[in-house]
């Protein structure tokens, strides 16, 4: 029975870098810290190349060590930045939109799309990509780590220290911020 | 009735952030039906869930490992240098 492929290092940094390269900047945003996750990956990855046994494709394997690597620069980051909600923070940019009996005053739209079709619309994405960059680093982090990798609320709160009612309101601020972008950048355009 | 009629009332301002909560966890019975009572005579607020399940959606598009390729790409000196961070590794 034939054991895996030999691993060409240079090999898996053409065939995979850029990907992961992208990958990783959607998460971390700074390309500084996109590239040193990556090669930390692949660095993991040579090291830890016994132990990779053919059962996922290669390709999934690294995208594995790569998540990791993403959550530890992270999980980093918390010794210089608290993650919980506090005064500093962006308010509700929606938080005037109500009338004196508590009803939207300012209406909100409709923007005739089907979900699924706004996730195949490449421009629409890059669009919430470039509104996303405008959040601050924390909401930032929260929203991605949320919407973009599926994490749990309670993994969230656990990870990052964060109270769980905090999270959902630094979470719902953030939805609006995008929500605002995109309406200037897209859908009002 | 009154005490009924009283608990349902549920605003649009009340509606909003549990709208996004809903999204994060379960909610208690009693405001899952009361929101849910306010999504079905409430347009605004439908579209407001319907906004944040559509950003939802793009998210997760844009996370994906197979991702369109965008102009982003390691630049030569980087590739050398992971090359050579593996070689030396090894």
């Amino acid at each position: 029975m034939q054991g895996p492929e030999p691993i060409d290092s240079d090999l898996w940094v053409e065939k995979y870098g850029d990907m992961m390269y992208r990958f990783a900047l959607v998460r971390v945003k700074d390309q500084d810290a996109a590239e040193e996750v990556v090669q930390q990956t692949l660095v993991s990855a040579l090291q830890a190349k016994n132990s990779f046994q053919g059962r996922s494709s290669e390709k999934s394997w690294l995208f594995g060590i790569l998540k990791h690597k993403i959550m530890d620069h992270f999980r980093a980051a918390k010794k210089f930045q608290s993650y919980d909600l506090s005064t500093d923070d962006d308010a509700d940019p929606f938080e005037k939109a109500f009338d004196k009996t508590r009803h939207w005053r300012i209406p909100v739209q409709n923007w005739n799309m089907d979900p699924e079709k706004a996730a195949q619309n490449r421009q629409l994405v890059d669009a919430l990509s470039q509104c996303l960059d405008k959040l601050s680093e924390k909401y930032r982090k929260i929203f991605v780590m949320r919407e973009v990798d599926g994490v749990s609320s309670e993994e969230i709160c656990n990870e990052f220290n964060i109270q769980p009612t905090n999270l959902w309101v630094m979470l719902h601020r953030a939805r609006n911020q995008l929500k605002r972008c995109l309406e200037t950048q897209w859908f009002n355009k | 009735m009154g005490k009924i009629s009283h608990w349902l009332k549920i605003t649009c301002q009340d509606t909003s952030p549990l709208v996004s909560e809903m999204m994060d966890h379960n909610l208690p019975l009693g405001k899952r039906l009361r929101v849910w009572l306010h999504l079905a005579i409430c347009k605004m607020c439908k579209n407001c869930q319907s906004q944040f399940l559509t950003m939802r959606s793009m998210a997760r598009s844009l996370g994906e490992e197979d991702a369109s390729p965008s102009s982003s790409a390691l630049s030569m000196e980087a590739k050398e240098k992971i090359k050579r961070a593996m070689k030396s590794s090894s």
